[in-house]
């Protein structure tokens, strides 16, 4: 009756078979061709999966053989280890200090240029109004066409009730209504599930920012008293900025990066 | 544990699980999708796959779930051994993750699903599928650590033995090294390993033994030591499950040879410990070891302590597992004490009286003194008393070899028949010049060979060898001339053609009229010098011609005599069952009406259904709508 540990136990008291060394390299030795084989018949979207996973293998590969070398190669010693310091015909060599002092003034004014925003994403691609909002047909015979519907995701204040059906101008669904926001912190490099207070600003119009319509660019005013963030006079701080960084519509979820 | 665990599937680690739902999803869900397909089309394209995932995932969790072992519905033996092996908080955290994993993933998908009916494009609609399958393998993935928990306690329950709670139990304790493991492989199959070294056994053992036409089972149980419970690890702690839980007789094993390196004192201290956990069950002591000390010869301090053994009120019993001395009296005396134990246990039970009543063993009281003697046959009583007599019975080859020993030798030969008795031990070649002679044994050999000898003397006898034919009478020799004159002329003849033949120009066929004749032949013939006989049997003359076709032959005419009716061939089809000629007219004028549509349709008759030119497909596919069969 096999029970418990008992295949250890028959190794233990018969041994292997006398080839299972043998076999056992000889099968590792294989493997790669049969890796080979395997990558060269696969074909679509498990080819594309399977490459990818051996290439991240082989890359991992060449780097632990590359740390092993590294002993042996020679590496260059540090310049500035020399008692006197360097010699004056190599005094302007190592100067990268101060070419990235240069570098950076650029970047700055380039961002100045670029525009006033000091956020995120600086530069939004704007939406159209025809890609915002979708006619409604109504009437009898559904000849009127004054009817919108955001397609977008929104936010509505708590205790919205809608127009009476004459009066609705632009009819924002439940279904894309949406209460909270994924904020991330960017110092603390952790992410919170928050809940939205209002839109600040909808770069795109001024009309969308009134609609509460939500598209990536958005900076969105959140709850952040979960946080337990301070203030310099020691006020609990509970509303922030955030700026939404992706398309809601298409992720069914909002992420945004808090403005500090 | 099979008894109370049907089967587990394999509980697939996190990435292999992802992948067997997403390529689930991949085969079984449809891939072909366009942009220009109505916008209805590609939200249920979508949503289908979503929830096609979820639901493969919520299968294959809840099948997690429910396969998995609920340790409240154990009974308490397998739930204090489930407690002891896997730890139960971390088994009921890990079941309990996997079920909040289905809700996630189940939540997850309906949010989805609702975003998705008001996706607008084909694009937004496979990024919210592509977002909410990424959401369910993210939240999968949280269960990783979770699922390789899983798969590692249902590989090991694999393993657990299958003992029954509830069945008749021999448990066997006692100190580590003391011959527990011995006793169970003397008494039953299991096939324990036996080591001269503590903690050999690591866990509950199962074997099973017979003892009055009943299955018993022993369980052998790793060796307790004699500390709190507290401090007792997880080995210790599955025998002490097994001495709660099961309502088995105890066997305490005693090593009176110390050789296990615990003293009797700690021994008994031992029993007298452990003693409370299985009480209300029958216990024994049984003193292993016997073949290296016997009670009788131990010290007089140890002999002390053995006394203080005995006057615990439990019965104690001797074996030695090297030399078997008592173990089928220690099997015997346990099982027998279970069985009325559990009588008893029975007995006391309020089912006990409704049985009861109903039984009665019936004992029958002798009515007189008469005797009544069993009937048996004359020619019976006969044979019997034949058979009690005691002939001098042949001895069997048993007997032989039992009286020889080592030196006895297979003897078949003595008890062949033959003729002659000598040849009995002669020694037969197998093979004899070359040849199997057990292929030319034939047992009825000599009687064909007089057979053929009497045949050969009536041959003999009629004289049929000496009328040999003669070689040089006349006939033959003419025969042999002729034949002779034959061949030669045949030689010429193939001879003389395979010249005509190298012709090299296209052969014509041949001529209407033959070359050969009968003239010619009997002429080549006598040529030759054979006599052609010419008359109406020579087989060359011209045969009868086989064709029927021959003026009839001329008969005479002579006066018909009337009577005789003439048979009639049958009417055709086309004019059967109709009266007369204007019938059989109009009739055809009926017919030919009546094809007309057909004729219009190019059709051949009413079997053919071929349609040559479908009209379009409204007209034809669809339920029927108002309106007319011909007019939708």
């Amino acid at each position: 009756m096999p029970q418990n540990e008992y295949i250890e136990l028959h190794t233990k008291r018969h041994g292997r078979r006398l080839d299972y060394e043998e076999k056992k390299r000889k099968k590792e030795g294989r493997r790669p061709h049969e890796m080979a084989v395997k990558a060269k018949k696969l074909r679509g979207i498990k080819a594309k999966l399977y490459n990818k996973k051996r290439h991240a293998e082989k890359v991992q590969m060449k780097k632990t053989i590359k740390m092993h070398e590294e002993k042996k190669t020679k590496q260059k010693s540090a310049d500035n280890d020399s008692q006197f310091g360097n010699p004056s015909y190599l005094l302007e060599r190592e100067n990268q200090i101060r070419a990235k002092v240069l570098s950076n003034t650029i970047k700055q004014k380039r961002k100045e240029k670029a525009g006033k925003w000091n956020v995120p994403i600086p530069k939004v691609k704007g939406v159209s109004e025809a890609e915002v909002f979708k006619v409604v047909k109504t009437g009898k015979t559904k000849r009127k066409g004054w009817k919108r519907m955001v397609t977008k995701v929104t936010y509505v204040g708590e205790g919205f009730t809608r127009k009476p059906v004459k009066f609705e101008r632009f009819i924002r669904p439940m279904g894309l209504r949406f209460k909270k926001a994924n904020v991330t912190h960017p110092e603390l490099k952790a992410s919170f599930f928050l809940p939205i207070i209002g839109v600040k600003k909808n770069p795109s119009s001024t009309m969308y920012t009134s609609l509460g319509v939500i598209t990536k660019g958005t900076v969105i005013e959140v709850n952040i008293s979960e946080l337990g963030l301070v203030t310099h006079s020691g006020k609990v701080v509970w509303g922030k900025y955030a700026q939404v960084t992706n398309n809601p519509e298409n992720d069914g979820c909002i992420n945004a990066v808090l403005l500090v | 544990m099979a008894h109370i665990v049907k089967h587990i599937t394999v509980v697939p680690s996190y990435k292999d699980f992802v992948d067997i739902v997403l390529s689930k999803t991949q085969r079984k869900t449809p891939t072909i999708i366009h942009k220009h397909y109505k916008i209805s089309r590609i939200r249920d394209f979508y949503m289908r796959k979503v929830k096609f995932a979820q639901q493969s995932f919520h299968d294959k969790l809840s099948l997690i779930i429910t396969e998995f072992p609920i340790v409240a519905n154990l009974h308490p033996f397998y739930g204090t051994l489930m407690n002891v092996l896997y730890n139960t908080d971390h088994y009921k955290l890990a079941l309990g993750g996997i079920n909040k994993a289905r809700q996630l993933i189940d939540d997850c998908a309906k949010d989805y699903v609702k975003l998705l009916k008001y996706g607008d494009s084909l694009y937004r609609c496979k990024c919210l599928k592509r977002a909410a399958l990424g959401r369910m393998v993210t939240i999968m993935k949280g269960q990783s650590k979770n699922l390789l928990y899983l798969e590692e306690i249902r590989q090991h329950i694999n393993r657990l033995p299958t003992i029954d709670p509830n069945t008749r139990t021999l448990l066997i304790t006692g100190f580590p090294n003391v011959g527990k493991s011995s006793f169970i492989n003397k008494i039953s199959r299991a096939d324990v390993e036996v080591q001269p070294y503590a903690f050999t056994t690591k866990s509950l053992y199962v074997g099973h033994t017979d003892y009055k036409y009943l299955r018993w089972q022993v369980i052998d149980t790793p060796g307790i030591l004699d500390h709190p419970l507290e401090e007792r690890n997880s080995i210790e702690m599955q025998a002490v499950a097994a001495l709660v839980h099961l309502r088995a007789v105890v066997l305490y094993i005693l090593d009176l040879s110390e050789q296990c390196g615990h003293t009797l004192e700690e021994q008994l201290s031992l029993f007298r410990n452990m003693k409370p956990s299985f009480s209300n069950r029958p216990i024994l002591i049984v003193i292993n070891k016997i073949d290296i000390i016997k009670p009788e010869e131990l010290p007089e301090d140890k002999m002390k302590v053995l006394e203080e053994f005995r006057a615990e009120g439990e019965p104690v019993l001797e074996m030695s597992t090297v030399t078997d001395d008592g173990v089928m009296a220690v099997k015997t005396e346990a099982c027998e004490r279970l069985l009325a134990f559990r009588v008893e246990q029975k007995f006391k039970t309020n089912k006990v009286a409704a049985v009861a009543n109903r039984l009665h063993v019936a004992m029958p009281k002798k009515r007189d003194n008469k005797e009544r003697p069993p009937c048996i046959p004359e020619k019976i009583l006969k044979r019997k008393n034949a058979m009690e007599v005691d002939k001098p019975t042949r001895r069997l080859e048993k007997d032989i070899e039992q009286e020889m020993g080592d030196d006895y030798i297979l003897d078949l030969r003595k008890t062949w028949l033959l003729a002659n008795e000598e040849e009995k031990y002669d020694v037969l070649p197998e093979i004899w010049q070359g040849k199997n002679v057990a292929d030319f044994i034939d047992p009825d050999i000599l009687k064909k060979l007089e057979e053929l000898e009497k045949e050969e003397e009536a041959r003999e006898n009629a004289h049929y060898y000496s009328e040999s034919e003669s070689e040089d009478d006349e006939e033959t020799r003419e025969m042999r001339k002729t034949a002779r004159k034959i061949r030669e002329k045949r030689l010429i003849l193939t001879k003389e053609s395979g010249e005509k033949r190298r012709v090299e120009k296209p052969r014509m066929p041949r001529p209407t009229k033959r070359s050969r004749s009968q003239a010619q032949l009997e002429g080549d013939m006598m040529e030759m010098g054979v006599d052609v006989p010419n008359d109406e049997h020579s087989h060359y003359t011209r045969a009868k011609s086989r064709s029927s076709s021959r003026p009839p032959i001329k008969r005479a005419r002579d006066e018909s005599v009337g009577g005789t009716s003439r048979s009639k061939s049958r009417t055709p089809r086309d004019k059967s069952g109709l009266r007369d000629s204007t019938m059989v007219s109009k009739v055809k004028k009926i017919a030919k009406k009546a094809q007309k549509p057909r004729n219009h349709q190019a059709k051949k008759g009413e079997g053919d259904r071929v349609i040559l030119n479908m009209k379009p497909k409204h007209l034809f596919s669809g339920k029927r709508g108002a309106g007319k069969t011909d007019r939708r």
